[in-house]
């Protein structure tokens, strides 16, 4: 029988960039995926005359010719084909006025707000429109920059403690930025509260609001945004997941799809193979997981096999919150429609905690509205548009629905989604709807395999924060030759951030079969 | 400038060694939770439901209703719950040779909270898998479907309030299922069908049309009748033309327009649409089903092989077979005995999703699904895709 010096599990972003490096490094490898197509979130789907986006708002890392961010340079080495559009703004926090609220006034669509904030592209140019909406902010903002950009010239040690209390000498700041909160960051350099509120708009990527999400990975994420604008793929996210499929099967690499992994074989106290469908068994000396750890120990491992601080682990950590989504295919154009900006958070408050306090009941008016033609004119036929709602919701909200009420219940959450969009930008989207697909945490649960259906892994806490899991990457791996990738890892969500696990899994593995270990 | 000197460096020292004492200090045991969201997921979509037979009613000499209850000895002991419209996939194995169809759901989405599908099936003339339904399914027999699928029902956020219904011969099946949910209050929309069947005994289901109709005033019910030599009295003679829509449509209201019938019936109903001007969003479709002849269509390319090569890699398997340029990928599989990944068979669902290495393939527009990267990286459909030369292709594996 074959032995694969490595079987990925789980074509999701950090699968396939696993699968990549693993098989670009000469590696024989085979990639498992249960889904007939690679991507987990990063995806597409068809309804109609529309094909579209399912998860990707924008990403962060790509840069400029000149300067590739993250993910355009991770592509560019491994030679996959992607058409980048780039955009150069950022997001629009839009909150509506409340009855009672002080301080209000009529925003550009005509609808009374207590804030609009449009943010520009650019160190300079986002703390000039944050002076402008709140004086008194621009220096604690421009600071805050500084920080960011100080932190990214020694990005590479924070990988290792031992480089990083090397460098701190030079950067003592980092130390703070770690172990200190994104409000307390803010805080200390004296941003004003309204200013913080615009400031921490992105919390919503990572999952985690400003009382538990560090300083230091919130304004490194946040600057790879302002420094470069953002990306996405022309062809959906579905061209990125092919395009490193397509990486791997040119370096030689097997990919399975619709190949299920049921159950992992255990010879010597370790993982020696794996049985697909129930069925048929592969042998591997190494294996890089992209699934959910905990839908890994319950249903793939005999419980004397799991190694008691993975139990213990999965018992310690929360499970991050999931989401709401609705697709909608426009029979109008984004000018009909009077859509003006790709990216804009509707918020009740604009606090990041209460927003995320939201999220424990459904749909509370926390709402994300995209409309890709903003930044790919041709993403659909002539005279039309797509638009993407996006809402955070927790999984077990779900828990007084049955079945046969669902139905009637994503319609009525999508309604509510719809309606808040309309009236916070006096636009009119229902009666234009050609298309319309609803997805809630069920939907994710059933695409993803997640507890919950949560897409963001385990939610980056105060005492489970991105650096800490980052040291300790090594000795939270359950076997020397098993190795986690993907959102419940180092960087929890997002597609730079999977890709950037999956690759990093891959480099350890490849290391270690040309050790001969 | 601002700075952080306010907040103590010295915090970081302890984050480790705390984050290891959190995890100590937790259970080591498997974490229980009842994920509401995941047991929702797998009720609405298990990966295949084992049903057994429970009843055949004959409803005319070439089509019968086949009830279907779980079989709680091979691990069914429910049957998901659907959206009037949806279809399940059929999977049988006719000598040695595994074969799919998609049948729309006749029953009411009720019905299957108390343990019952109806599948209503026409024998199609030279149909390999109705005539196999009509010779072996009886009382008892074991059937194996996948979950409840497809896009075709109604949606009050799109669709008009007022509905009106085009169907052909079986393509009745999803709008009985949905006048029955009318009628059960689990949809909420005015549905007016017309219904063209060759002649009154050819009417699948007109007792139970009769019947809906007087017991809800939100359906109503013509047929249409296109070889009935006196035709009764409220019954249309020929085929559902765009006058005749017009004449049973709101006048002075939107409203959607749902067909389902032979492919012969959209070629002709859709040209009658383009006369009344709907907008794209009141039209939908369901599925074209499985295409044949593809020869005939205008845009088919000259000098096509007869006979072509399939060089077909599923997981570590590697299969050379024959086949007709005339039949699709998945047939020409199917019939050389390997299994494929199949559900709708009309190219919507991209259940079959697979890698063409090398090779060209003719692809009717009608089903035309594919997503933009697709084409980019070579990714086809095997059920509605036509060998044009030999190919490579890599299929996943039917699960």
């Amino acid at each position: 029988m074959k032995q694969y010096d490595v079987i990925v599990i789980g074509a999701g972003n950090g699968g396939l960039a696993a699968a990549a490096t693993c098989a670009k490094a000469g590696l024989s490898t085979l990639l498992l995926e249960r889904h007939n197509i690679p991507g987990g979130s990063a995806s597409s789907f068809v309804r109609g005359r529309f094909e579209f986006e399912p998860s990707l708002h924008e990403l962060a890392g790509i840069g400029t010719a000149q300067e590739p961010g993250a993910i355009e340079d991770m592509f560019n080495r491994f030679g996959g084909d992607v058409d980048w559009y780039k955009h150069d703004s950022t997001f629009r926090l839009v909150v509506p006025a409340k009855e009672g609220d002080k301080d209000t006034f009529i925003n550009e669509n005509g609808v009374e707000v207590t804030l609009d904030a449009r943010m520009p592209v650019g160190f300079h140019n986002f703390a000039k429109k944050l002076e402008e909406l709140v004086p008194g902010s621009y220096e604690s903002c421009m600071a805050a920059f500084d920080l960011s950009d100080r932190m990214f010239k020694i990005f590479d040690n924070l990988e290792n403690p031992q480089k990083l209390i090397g460098s701190l000498k030079d950067f003592p700041d980092i130390l703070r930025m770690v172990s200190h909160t994104m409000n307390e960051g803010l805080d200390a350099l004296g941003m004003p509260k309204k200013a913080q509120d615009i400031f921490n708009t992105y919390w919503c990527y990572l999952g985690s609001p400003g009382s538990q999400l560090d300083f230091l990975y919130y304004l490194a994420m946040l600057h790879s945004y302002i420094k470069y604008g953002t990306g996405i793929p022309h062809l959906r996210s579905h061209e990125m997941s092919l395009a490193i499929d397509e990486v791997i099967r040119k370096n030689g690499g097997d990919i399975w799809y619709n190949s299920e992994v049921t159950k992992v074989i255990m010879e010597d106290g370790k993982p020696a193979g794996v049985v697909i469908n129930g069925e048929k068994t592969v042998y591997g000396k190494y294996f890089i997981c992209n699934s959910f750890p905990n839908t890994v120990w319950e249903n793939l491992f005999d419980e004397k096999d799991i190694p008691a601080k993975q139990l213990k682990m999965a018992n310690a950590r929360k499970i991050a919150c999931s989401l709401t989504t609705v697709y909608l295919g426009m029979n109008k154009t984004k000018e009909e429609l009077g859509i003006k900006d790709y990216s804009v958070f509707i918020a009740p408050d604009s606090d990041s905690d209460k927003q995320y306090e939201a999220a424990q009941d459904f749909f509370n008016g926390f709402c994300i509205i995209n409309c890709l033609n903003e930044i790919i004119p041709d993403c659909t036929p002539e005279g039309t548009s797509q638009l993407f709602l996006t809402s955070m919701t927790f999984g077990d909200v779900m828990k007084d629905i049955k079945p046969e009420d669902y139905k009637k219940f994503k319609t009525k959450v999508a309604k509510d989604m719809i309606e808040t969009c309309e009236k916070a930008l006096n636009i009119s989207i229902t009666p234009y709807i050609e298309e319309i697909e609803i997805a809630l945490p069920p939907t994710f649960a059933r695409y993803l395999n997640t507890p919950y259906g949560t897409p963001y892994g385990f939610m980056l806490e105060k005492w489970d924060s991105m650096i800490p899991r980052t040291a300790q990457y090594i000795a939270d791996q359950p076997f020397d030759n098993f190795f986690f990738c993907g959102a419940t890892q180092e960087r929890g969500d997002g597609y730079g951030c999977a890709y950037y696990t999956g690759e990093k899994a891959g480099g350890i593995v490849v290391k270690k079969v040309k050790e001969g270990k | 400038m601002a700075d952080l000197k306010s907040l103590k460096a010295k915090k970081f020292f302890p984050m480790l060694p705390d984050r290891q004492a959190k995890f100590n200090a937790a259970k080591a045991e498997m974490p229980e939770y009842s994920d509401n969201a995941m047991a929702l997921a797998k009720a609405l979509h298990p990966k295949r439901q084992y049903l057994k037979i429970a009843e055949v009613v004959e409803r005319s000499e070439d089509c019968k209703s086949y009830t279907l209850v779980p079989d709680p000895d091979r691990g069914t002991t429910s049957l998901a719950y659907f959206g009037a419209g949806k279809y399940l996939t059929v999977f049988e194995t006719i000598e040695d040779m595994p074969i799919t169809r998609a049948y729309s759901i006749s029953s009411s989405p009720k019905d299957s909270l108390e343990g019952k599908y109806v599948l209503t099936i026409k024998l199609v003339d030279g149909g390999l898998m109705s005539k196999f339904i009509f010779d072996t399914w009886t009382v008892g027999k074991e059937v194996e479907v996948s979950a409840p699928s497809g896009n075709f029902e109604y949606q009050p956020l799109r669709d008009a309030q007022k509905v009106i219904c085009l169907a052909g011969g079986s393509g009745i099946t999803p709008f009985i299922s949905m006048a029955n949910a009318i009628a059960d209050g689990d949809e909420d929309f005015e549905l007016t069908l017309l219904y063209g069947s060759r002649d009154v005994k050819n009417i699948i289901f007109k007792d139970e049309l009769d019947e809906l109709c007087k017991k809800c005033d939100k359906i109503k019910v013509v047929h249409v009748l296109s070889e009935q030599k006196r035709c009764p009295k409220g019954m249309e003679k020929g085929f559902i033309t765009a006058e005749l829509i017009k004449k049973y449509a709101p006048a002075d209201e939107k409203y959607s327009v749902f067909l389902c019938g032979p492919q012969q019936m959209y070629h002709f109903v859709d040209k009658e649409l383009e006369k009344l001007e709907l907008e794209k969003k009141y039209i939908r479709h369901e599925m074209f089903g499985e295409f044949h002849n593809p020869t005939t269509q205008e845009d088919y390319p000259a000098g096509v092989p007869e006979k072509v090569k399939i060089t077909v890699t599923i997981q570590d398997k590697t299969y050379i077979v024959k086949g007709n340029s005339a039949d699709s990928v998945m047939q020409t599989l199917e019939k050389n005995g390997i299994s494929v990944p199949a559900r709708c068979r009309s190219g919507e669902c991209g259940f079959c999703h697979s890698h063409l290495i090398s090779g060209k393939v003719y692809v009717p527009a009608a089903l035309e699904y594919r997503r933009l990267a697709d084409y980019k990286f070579g990714c086809i459909h095997p059920c509605c895709s036509f060998p044009l030369t030999d190919l490579e292709i890599n299929v996943p594996v039917a699960k």
